[in-house]
Formats: structure tokens, sequence, C-alpha cells
């Protein structure tokens, strides 16, 4: 099954966001003097750890929305327990293997979060620019 | 002493780390039932799919970030906390 275009669109705006903010947090390192290859070791993981747990959940959704409620509440649930495992997994690599820093593992993770906050001021500008233009 | 005082820290701090993971159930349940009643939704109007599977997504990514934060703190409690507690014990007994 391949993946929904709701699903493809999403994951390429957290990508976006992610990418934005692990720049962010590098430049931060950078400027404060603190930058070595650990950090961008660890944020590369746990970056792609992040967008991988969005599609992932995305493919869940999809999934779940083809079959009756009491399945889809059981898919979604064992999708997230699994999800959750993956990221304890990535995360407790990044923490005890020396060559990932501490901080730029687990801070990625909540970039999606940070995406979502900032969704409805673009989800507003998207549909004022699909009224505007009705034919695109 | 000092052994049992270590013992107490390591085993404190896994203890901790298991509690924090119960924060990690609600996530689950609670993007069940969203999705449960977004399945609800869709059957009433197929048409809205795109729209209803958008909000889902961005309600379930909210919903999980409850059980990052207890990820995170189970993480810093099994790896982080015991050497940091020891340290201060040492410091603390000279």
């Amino acid at each position: 099954m391949n993946a929904d275009a709701t699903v493809r669109r999403e994951t390429l705006y957290i990508a976006r966001w992610v990418l934005a903010l692990s720049a962010l947090t590098q430049l931060v390192f950078l400027v404060a003097g603190w930058w070595d290859y650990t950090v961008l070791l660890g944020n590369l993981l746990s970056g792609c750890a992040a967008v991988g747990n969005f599609f992932l959940m995305g493919r869940s959704v999809q999934k779940a929305v083809t079959q009756d409620q009491a399945d889809a509440a059981k898919t979604m649930r064992a999708s997230q327990q699994l999800r959750s495992l993956g990221l304890f997994v990535v995360a407790a690599v990044g923490v005890a293997l020396p060559c990932f820093h501490l901080v730029t593992v687990l801070l990625p993770l909540f970039f999606p979060r940070i995406a979502v906050a900032f969704r409805p001021m673009f989800k507003g500008k998207e549909d004022l620019n699909e009224t505007q233009q009705p034919g695109r | 002493m000092l052994e049992l005082a270590i013992g107490i820290i390591l085993g404190c701090c896994a203890l901790g780390a298991g509690a924090a993971m119960i924060a990690g159930i609600g996530p689950g349940i609670g993007e069940g039932n969203a999705v449960a009643k977004a399945c609800e939704a869709i059957g009433r109007q197929p048409e809205c799919k795109g729209d209803v599977t958008t909000t889902m997504l961005m309600g379930c990514a909210i919903a999980e970030t409850t059980g990052l934060y207890a990820l995170v703190i189970a993480i810093l409690l099994i790896f982080f906390a015991p050497g940091r507690f020891v340290d201060i014990l040492m410091t603390a007994i000279g």
C-alpha cells in the first residue's frame, strides 16, 4: 500500500520544519562554541527518527481509517506502542553512545510538535490562497 | 553502606523511569479513540476524508508529545541520572 497524498504532504511539511529547526540548533551550538561532530550526528539520528515516526504514524492512520471503529482503535494503539518503543531504542542508542550529543539527540524529537503548533498559521494562508485562486 | 546507597539510587532511578513510562499508555488510548471517531466521521461524509486525515494526523502528533516527554524523562533517569547522583553522593562523603 502506497502512502496517501495527505500523509506525504504532511510528512514533507514536518520534514521541512525538522530540517529548519535542526539547522537552527546547529547554528546555536556553533555560535555558542560547543559544536563538534557529535552535535551533527545526534541531530541527524534524532531528526530522521522524528520524521520517520511521523510518517509511520501517518501510514497507521491511513490504514486505520479503512477499518471499522474497534479495529481502528486497536491498530492505532498497537502502532503507538511500537513507535514509542522504536523511539526509545533510538534515544537510548543516542544517549548511550559517546558519538552522539545528549541534547541534540533528545531535542529534535519535539520538533514535529513545534511544526504542528505553527501549522494553523500556514494552513490559514493556504486556505486563503485556494480561495483567491480557485482554479489552481 | 556505600553499596546500599548506590543500590537505592539505581533502584529509585529505575522505578522513576518505569513510573514515567506509565504516561506512554495515554497517547495510545487517545489516538485510538480519535481514529475511531474519525472513521465514524469519514463513514458519514466520505468526501471529507482528506481534511479529516490531516486534522487527525496533527492531533495524533500533539497527543504523542505527552508520551515523548515521558520517554525523555525515562531515558534521562536510566542513562544520565544514576551517574550524576552517584557523583553527588561521592562528593558529599568525600
